[in-house]
């Protein structure tokens, strides 16, 4: 697929930014580096950007696209809000319903993208049009707020007093997911629909099916990223998924991952997460405006597909001819008998 | 593609196109109508007067639009360039009284640069058009708050209010961006059928690698589309600042607008996956959408639901248009 670029090559690139970013930040920005635990904390304000981002990486990987998860994420969280609040459910059984009903609309997503054959881009526009009002619609001028200390757990808590919570489930569900991608039929499945839907379709994969049910995992994601934004905040609000989609998709294709499908993987999406998450909130600490972090998240992304263009033979010309350089160099510098 | 299926196709499209554009016709009217029994306001000339400027607008931003789809591109920072222009030309009406005939090449030179941003992101770095344009929405977004530094405009010049409300030509009752809109389309319909250059944008969206092997200059054609997308959203800004006289730096962002666009261009009939555009199928639906918008306002639909509003419709646009050309 790629000569130039051997497989994890991007990986290990994005690895070893992450530590070089981690190691500056540490010196260079004063209240950075606030202790083994306090450092960590930090990525309780970024981590639901990555629960929707491994979601995603799922729809990504098979070449569609998944617009609606903040509507998503809000539409469930202001579900679980209302269950607890006004239906008198208990808060974690409303947050189960809430992660069924997130599987539910994403669901619906592949229903609309497979049975009306509407292009993803689109379905997900539309529905995310109808998620938000039907959200904005249920939780009224004055959404609740207030879940009892023991569900802050969920988006604040931390586990031997330095392991955040989030940290340790964002862990788990990227191992999970890079098992399943990457271990099992259905994984591999999704990626060739992604890399070939056709070729795919005529080895007897029933590419509807595992669509739906990746749109569903979407849908899932999003609305667990729902349920930890509002135990961390402690409050739902109709709009507050809106932030997740920008961010979640620059940390996909960050990642490693092809926009066009069937090209990276969880493990990629994990250290995107955390590079973009850690440069963020690096900006955001050392004083940078929000809108300054914003305009970056978008540098950024633009940045990453432009590199990895660069360093593909398919892309940019230039790119590959350097790389085609430096790989003539290395081979003239050895000698052919060693 | 056997020569007998490329001598029906065009045969049995050209009936279907006038469809779509007859039944928008009639449905925008009905609506009008029917509404304005219900609410007698709505038929009210400054109501009608302020629907068809809103449809401008919309209009404008959409016949860029609707170009880029065509090359099956999609350009997201539309709305983030209209919000950028208004608050530029809108500030510049009145601190430093900038003319409106400066107002006007320079509000188009901004929207070609920051169009041709989009056009060498997506041509020669080869970033996926939706990429791409997500990117710089959010460049253009946060450039417009740092140009408005928390400030908005909350009145323009004269000279521009009488451009975006005034008419023209005395005596005949059509304000000047009605005409502006008129000129735009009909221009982007000759470019469209009776330029080469037209015919390109067609032949990229129907196959971009056939179109490389037959000669087409793609990377330059794809540059020029998100340079008029550019210009047309700016332009739709100037319009929009010139006729409700504010601005701020959520304009145009803040409604939506890109995705307005793209609606407009689907429900007038424009191919998603390119190759396919139709002109007046997007004028028209701009007209309906700006309709439809102000009869839920008028009618006392809350506002929650205005989008849901706007995704069925784009869904119903979709699942009728695509019925024939099934393929994804």
């Amino acid at each position: 697929m790629n000569r130039f670029l051997p497989r994890h090559a991007w990986d290990r690139t994005l690895a070893i930014i992450l530590i070089a970013l981690l190691v500056a930040f540490c010196t260079l920005i004063p209240g950075f580096y606030a202790g083994f635990g306090g450092t960590l904390a930090i990525t309780d304000q970024f981590l639901p950007f990555g629960f929707v981002a491994i979601g995603l990486a799922v729809v990504i990987l098979t070449g569609g696209i998944d617009l609606s998860v903040g509507a998503i994420a809000s539409l469930s969280a202001v579900i679980m809000a209302i269950l607890t609040k006004s239906g008198g459910l208990d808060i974690w059984l409303a947050a189960v319903l809430a992660l069924i009903i997130g599987a539910i609309l994403g669901w619906l997503n592949g229903i609309v993208i497979t049975s009306l054959r509407v292009e993803p881009l689109i379905a997900t526009l539309a529905t995310s049009f109808i998620y938000t009002s039907v959200a904005t619609a249920l939780a009224g001028a004055s959404p609740p707020y207030g879940f009892g200390k023991p569900f802050g757990v969920l988006g604040n808590g931390t586990i031997a007093l330095v392991l955040p919570v989030q940290l340790l489930m964002f862990i788990g569900i990227a191992i999970g997911f890079s098992i399943l991608i990457t271990r099992t039929g259905f994984g591999r499945r999704i990626v060739m629909v992604g890399y070939n839907r056709d070729a795919a379709h005529y080895a007897g994969v029933a590419v509807p099916g595992l669509l739906r049910k990746v749109y569903a995992i979407s849908g899932f994601m999003a609305a667990f990223a729902g349920i930890v934004l509002a135990s961390y905040y402690d409050a739902v609000r109709p709009d507050m998924g809106n932030i997740l989609l920008l961010t979640a998709i620059t940390m996909v294709v960050l990642g490693g991952v092809s926009i066009f499908g069937g090209e990276g993987g969880i493990l990629g999406v994990t250290l995107g997460v955390l590079i973009l998450g850690v440069l963020r909130q690096g900006m955001l600490i050392a004083g940078f405006s929000d809108m300054v972090t914003t305009m970056l998240t978008g540098a950024i992304l633009l940045v990453s597909i432009a590199a990895k263009n660069l360093l593909s033979d398919r892309g940019f010309g230039y790119g590959a001819l350097l790389l085609r350089l430096i790989n003539s160099r290395k081979q003239e510098a050895t000698p052919p008998n060693t | 593609m056997s020569a007998a299926t490329m001598d029906a196709a065009p045969q049995r499209r050209r009936p279907r196109r006038e469809i779509r554009e007859i039944t928008l016709l009639v449905v925008t009217v009905a609506i009008i109508l029917g509404v304005g029994i219900v609410k007698p306001g709505f038929m009210h000339y400054d109501n009608l007067e302020f629907m068809v400027l809103s449809a401008v607008v919309l209009g404008l931003i959409a016949i860029g639009q609707t170009f880029v789809i065509m090359t099956s591109g999609i350009d997201l920072s539309v709305s983030a360039v209209m919000g950028l222009s208004a608050v530029v030309f809108g500030l510049a009406s009145t601190t430093v009284h900038l003319p409106l005939a400066a107002a006007l090449p320079l509000c188009l030179i901004l929207g070609t640069a920051l169009g041709s941003v989009n056009g060498v992101l997506v041509a020669w770095v080869r970033i996926p058009p939706i990429i791409a344009t997500l990117g710089t929405y959010s460049l253009f977004g946060g450039l417009t708050f740092i140009v408005s530094n928390g400030t908005q405009v909350d009145q323009v010049s004269n000279q521009f209010a009488r451009f975006g409300n005034g008419d023209l030509i005395p005596h005949l009752p059509v304000p000047t961006p009605v005409l502006a809109l008129a000129a735009v389309a009909l221009l982007a319909w000759f470019v469209l059928n009776h330029m080469i250059f037209g015919r390109n944008i067609l032949a990229i969206g129907n196959n971009a690698s056939a179109a490389y092997n037959a000669g087409i200059p793609v990377k330059r054609t794809l540059l020029f589309v998100y340079m008029i997308a550019g210009a047309l959203a700016s332009f739709g800004g100037l319009v929009f600042v010139a006729y409700t006289g504010s601005a701020t730096a959520t304009t145009g962002t803040g409604d939506h607008v890109e995705l307005q666009s793209i609606a407009i261009a689907l429900i007038g009939g424009t191919l998603i996956s390119g190759g396919r555009g139709n002109l007046a199928g997007t004028v028209i639906g701009s007209v309906f959408l700006s309709v439809v918008i102000t009869a839920l306002v008028f009618l006392h639909v809350p506002a929650i639901w205005y989008s849901a509003g706007e995704g069925l419709m784009i869904l119903a646009a979709v699942t009728l248009g695509a019925k024939r050309g099934a393929a994804r």
